[in-house]
């Protein structure tokens, strides 16, 4: 990765592409917003009747209220972090154990690497989203549950980049150098395979961050996530969808904030993999 | 070719088979009792009823008996009875699953017409503004959740401009859930046909192909789209699974009566059995398609049948 920066330095000077700049733009609003929300949202996201019913859009209510009064700049603020929270988690605990079944699946001998990567083809060829719905359903909605559902939905995608890049790096010298010194498997992961393929892995893990962020807000929309009255974007919709008509900014804040988000992460994902495999570069 | 089938047949079975397993397992995976779990909200819910519950499901069996129990009365096409109104699964399921096949063909069309053209533009006109519009508007559509964009939509032309009806099952409702899923997924589709078209555009053969004096639509319609319609056609598959797990959100928000409404009422009431049968129905229909089109793809591309 440092090595391809480097190149991409010398080649055009330090020049930021557009999207890289609006991708880490938005997100570092998002990310403001989520780390700063109990300090700069106006009122308490879930308390009733700080303002009238349906109001519309003002300078002390600047994103309207909702049905119950509640003001909706603070309740789209405080669901920014909500949101990070459950990707971050998702994304962390999925990336783990993803990337621990693609490395054993890349060392562990011919066997285990065929059955594990059958299992892997299958799951993958599932949408994450639908994964998630089912897991949830049989663990029970809520906001723990529902992240343990999403960040299980994300292991076979980590789980098959992890086993493609130690897989090329199977194939290299050094490991067969290693390997005739006599290192076992365990130690030639975590001493060189490792620290080869970490920084890909963690360019990947940033495009599992914006399905995670859809896979929550999907879930609390159908009721099956974050529950209600707390502030999670899907949840806001869903509870707000009876009154789109008498109140549009219900539909419209809490839904711009997800595309925003998604988008923000989507942008810095799909750059950084870029960097990071200049073979794509050339022919996307 | 035949060979192809038979392999594309086996691999197929093989998936269907490990998704009932792995569904019937999950009922085992549920922290605490499923029965009490699937009754909580129920008045009924007296020991004996529960007890009753607990050998109807068969839950008093031990697990592996009971997932194989399972496996063998799904392959039979026999998917249990839902805990609420005890009817057959399978039945309330495949009733449904024309509507979702509709919708899913219809969202499917629309984003493959939307989809190539863009992709074709954004290709020829590589690095150009169109070719960034293009791809702008793909990484938007992968950004905008479709439930979102669904409600935007019923807020738009059905309440708004009073185009179109709300919900409800006939052609006119079709429209808005089929574009929505379609405009959702045409990013996708505009992508793929773009890389793919990129990397035709570069092969030698064009070159050829022009260097003949050949008209440039010529080269770029019978040369280069036409493989790279084979190309696309290889991951039509991946879209439309995508596309069908997409569409359990969206039929809820235009109460489309498809397998994915009745999928999210059985998990919010905890119908297990429901659920159950809903994930291998969804599977299998996915796996159907995919081999189908591994299938067509192997008469397209004699290459294909080597492999």
């Amino acid at each position: 990765m440092s090595v391809v920066l480097e190149a991409k330095r010398k080649r055009r000077g330090w020049r930021v592409p557009w999207n890289v700049a609006l991708g880490l733009g938005l997100a570092a609003i998002v990310l403001a917003a989520a780390l700063l929300s109990s300090w700069i949202a106006p009122f308490d996201p879930t308390r009733m009747a700080v303002g009238p019913r349906l109001a519309g859009p003002s300078a002390k209510f600047l994103f309207g209220t909702d049905e119950f009064g509640r003001d909706l700049f603070s309740r789209v603020l405080t669901g920014a972090r909500l949101s990070l929270g459950i990707g971050f988690c998702a994304v962390v605990s999925g990336l783990a154990v993803g990337g621990l079944v693609g490395l054993v699946a890349a060392f562990a001998g011919r066997l285990i690497e065929a059955v594990l990567l059958r299992v892997i083809d299958v799951l993958y060829s599932f949408p994450d989203t639908l994964i998630a719905l089912a897991l949830v359903a049989f663990l029970g909605p809520g906001i723990v549950n529902a992240t343990i559902a999403i960040a299980i939905s994300l292991v076979p995608f980590y789980a098959r980049v992890a086993y493609g890049l130690a897989a090329a790096e199977r194939a290299k010298p050094y490991i067969e150098a290693a390997r005739l010194a006599g290192i076992n498997s365990g130690r030639l992961v975590r001493v060189h395979v490792m620290p080869n393929i970490g920084q890909s892995l963690i360019v990947m893990a940033t495009l599992g961050f914006s399905s995670a962020i859809l896979s929550a807000a999907g879930l609390s929309f159908l009721g099956l996530g974050v529950q209600p009255p707390s502030p999670e974007w899907g949840a806001i919709l869903a509870s707000g969808r009876n009154y789109i008509t008498k109140a549009p900014w219900i539909l419209i804040f809490p839904g711009l904030a997800i595309c925003l988000t998604v988008l923000s992460f989507n942008l810095i994902g799909d750059s950084l993999r870029d960097l990071a495999d200049p073979r794509r570069k050339r022919t996307s | 070719m035949i060979r192809l089938i038979a392999k594309r047949l086996t691999a197929a079975f093989a998936t269907v088979l490990a998704v009932i397993l792995l569904s019937g397992v999950l009922v085992h995976v549920v922290p605490g009792d499923p029965v009490t779990a699937m009754m909580a909200q129920s008045v009924t819910a007296t020991p004996e009823a529960m007890d009753e519950m607990r050998s109807r499901l068969g839950l008093d069996l031990p697990v592996w008996m009971q997932v194989g129990r399972y496996a063998l009365n799904a392959l039979s096409g026999d998917l249990g009875t839902t805990i609420r109104g005890n009817e057959p699964v399978a039945r309330l399921l495949l009733e449904r699953l024309p509507n979702t096949f509709m919708l899913a063909v219809a969202g499917l069309g629309i984003a493959l017409l939307l989809g190539i053209p863009l992709g074709f533009i954004a290709a020829v006109n590589r690095g150009t503004a169109a070719d960034a519009a293009v791809m702008i508007v793909a990484v938007l559509g992968v950004s905008i959740p479709g439930f979102w964009l669904g409600l935007v939509l019923i807020q738009v032309f059905s309440l708004h401009l009073r185009w179109l009806p709300v919900a409800g099952t006939d052609f006119r409702n079709l429209i808005l859930p089929a574009f929505t899923l379609g405009l959702t997924y045409c990013a996708l589709v505009a992508r793929m046909t773009r890389s793919a078209l990129v990397e035709i555009l570069a092969e030698d053969y064009i070159r050829t192909a022009r260097a003949r004096g050949l008209r440039e639509h010529q080269v770029l319609i019978v040369h280069a789209l036409r493989p790279a319609l084979i190309s696309i056609v290889t991951v039509v598959g991946l879209v439309f699974a995508y596309l069908m797990g997409g569409q359990v959100i969206v039929e809820n928000v235009f109460s489309w009566n498809g397998i994915g409404r009745l999928a999210v009422q059985a998990m919010l009431q905890r119908d297990y059995p429901m659920i159950q049968g809903f994930i291998v129905i969804f599977a299998t229909s996915v796996v159907v398609v995919s081999m189908s089109l591994d299938i067509l793809y192997g008469i397209l591309d004699p290459r294909m049948r080597q492999r």
